[in-house]
């Protein structure tokens, strides 16, 4: 009993900490109205283990938008319960995940993969960071187009391979030149996945460090 | 009087009608118990932030057929006790990297570039358009991590970047990802 | 959330039956807490009590075309949620009185200290012991503080029939906190 009543004055004081730092970060940039609801949302969330950044940057971006209020409210709400499924999907592949890699997982969902996506890039047992490089780097092939199977797959084999983040980090380049050639990104992707199985490398693109030439759009018609 | 039950009058004073000076002497002391009766009442007010977001996944879920077990109630309760024990992130790397936004768009009389590591705010950068082939650039180093933005083209057109990844906005239209 | 007077209940319902899903949450911001005292009293357990709201809410979205007057949505809302109370389940005793002892010495924050707190639970764990006819009459009235007639014309009935109820709260109450002390 005594354990219990103290545990809801810890969790007040640190609720009150994460409370008036979100509504610091909203300050000016969203109405009064969704700040307090983005409060509500992000303590909430914060008192799960989550991470609140998602939450705030979906918050001003909707307003900077010209969004109405309600719609930013389902878009935060949406993302806190993309949040939780990240968790709860990367506990279940064995992670004891921090909030960096559970962001990483939210936003893996948000581009389509799902909780089992993420629990079968858990199981590889790789670890922060490498395992939120993993997730970013697997959201991010999804929102080129490669289905979760050629997805996860490719990362997999490469968290497995126990490489540094920075050739995670290249594989979306890697599909999109690919791609540029003609192939599908599920090509693009399984083609990578068997060169990086058999231990082939590819070099990096020229330029890396001194500056990282983003693909330049191509014109419009 | 004994037994179990309140005489009328002090129910009547438990129901507001009457007021302890109105009771006879001999009940003022059965009157006075029974208030202090009413005293230990709970009338504390209770918040429950949590409703509003469960009520609207919920609804959300059943539109979207979202796997059941991910959205069970008992997360949300059992995670609170977990809060003391909740991973620290390592601190960020400070690497930076730096990175060329590139637009195509002949017929803008303005573009800028609005995003995550700019609070979304679609003034403070703008792109630069070079020569007349209505090619806009800008230039920007930015931390490694992951980033959404997206082109906001005469202030008011919001476009994704056409030589990027993209995700589904919340708001029916799409964010470009950069992840570095 | 615009500036300016908020929507009225009526027409935020309205809304919504037209498609416009997300301004619900209006609703459900606006009286959530309203009611979350009365269905933790009514339940003995802040938990249960937040499960009821959930589903009283999902419930009467799901029903709203069926809500008669939308500016009186409030009303409509609190049946169901009523609905919602008397239909849980009675867990086996002893675990539905921890829940209640647990949530009070929870709640008590600044007032009156361990002795008040130990009222406050005992006196709990006797509205458990109620009907839940009488529960609610003691909670409307003692808890939410509405008058008799505000009770009648809610529950469709009549002051007298509700002094009944109220009367026989109030000695079973008795009854209850004698055996405790």
């Amino acid at each position: 009993m005594i354990a219990l009543l103290a545990l809801p004055l810890t969790l007040l004081s640190l609720q009150q900490q994460a409370g008036a730092s979100i509504a610091q970060r909203l300050a000016g940039r969203v109405s009064p109205e969704l700040a307090s609801l983005v409060v509500e949302l992000g303590t909430a969330a914060s008192a799960r283990g989550l991470p609140i950044d998602p939450l705030i940057e979906k918050a001003i971006e909707g307003s900077a938008k010209g969004v109405p209020a309600e719609r930013v409210a389902t878009a935060v709400r949406l993302v806190a319960m993309q949040l939780d499924t990240a968790a709860a999907a990367l506990r279940e592949g064995g992670a004891v995940p921090d909030t960096l890699e559970i962001a990483a997982g939210g936003f893996a969902i948000t581009a389509g993969l799902s909780g089992s996506d993420i629990t079968a890039l858990a199981r590889t047992g790789a670890k922060a960071p490498a395992l939120t490089v993993g997730l970013r780097v697997a959201g991010t092939l999804a929102a080129l187009g490669v289905p979760p199977a050629e997805d996860i797959g490719l990362v997999s084999v490469t968290l497995r391979s126990g490489e540094p983040s920075a050739d995670l980090l290249l594989l979306p380049a890697h599909v999109q030149s690919e791609v540029a050639k003609g192939v599908t990104p599920a090509q693009a992707a399984a083609g990578l996945a068997r060169a990086a199985a058999a231990q082939a490398r590819h070099g990096p693109p020229p330029g890396r460090g001194q500056g990282h030439p983003h693909p330049p759009a191509p014109p419009h018609p | 009087m004994s037994g179990h039950e309140f005489h009328p009058l002090v129910k009547q004073l438990l129901d507001g009608d009457i007021t302890l000076a109105d009771l006879p002497p001999e009940l003022r002391g059965e009157g006075e118990a029974a208030l202090r009766l009413l005293a230990a009442v709970d009338r504390t007010d209770i918040s429950m932030p949590a409703v509003t977001w469960r009520v609207m996944t919920t609804l959300e879920r059943r539109r979207r057929r979202f796997l059941p077990w991910l959205l069970a109630p008992a997360l949300a309760i059992a995670a609170a006790l977990v809060i003391l024990l909740r991973p620290t992130p390592p601190a960020p790397t400070a690497a930076l990297v730096t990175v060329r936004f590139v637009l195509v768009a002949p017929d803008a009389k303005q573009v800028s570039l609005a995003g995550t590591f700019n609070q979304w705010d679609a003034q403070v950068t703008p792109l630069v358009r070079t020569g007349a082939t209505g090619v806009w650039t800008a230039t920007l180093t930015l931390p490694a991590g992951q980033h959404q933005y997206a082109f906001v083209v005469d202030g008011v057109r919001w476009v994704p970047d056409p030589g990027a990844p993209a995700v589904d906005d919340g708001f029916g239209r799409r964010n470009s990802v950069l992840t570095l | 959330m615009r500036s300016g007077p908020q929507a009225a209940d009526g027409e935020i319902v309205r809304a919504v039956l037209a498609g416009d899903r997300e301004r619900y949450a209006r609703l459900v911001e606006r009286y959530r807490d309203r009611y979350a005292r009365y269905a933790a009293r009514m339940l003995g357990s802040a938990d249960a009590a937040e499960d009821a709201l959930q589903d009283a809410f999902v419930r009467a979205f799901d029903q709203l075309a069926q809500c008669k007057d939308p500016d009186n949505f409030i009303g409509w809302f609190f049946l169901i949620l009523r609905n919602r109370c008397f239909a849980e389940r009675r867990r086996n005793r002893t675990s539905a009185s921890l829940d209640a002892a647990n949530d009070v010495a929870a709640e008590d924050r600044t007032d009156g200290g361990a002795e008040s707190a130990e009222r406050r639970r005992a006196l709990q764990l006797a509205l458990m012991e109620l009907t839940p006819d009488q529960r609610e009459v003691f909670v409307l009235k003692h808890v939410e503080g509405l008058s008799y007639n505000e009770i009648a014309e809610r529950l469709s009935t009549s002051v007298p029939s509700l002094k009944m109820r109220m009367h026989r709260a109030y000695d079973k109450l008795r009854e209850q906190l004698r055996d405790h002390t």
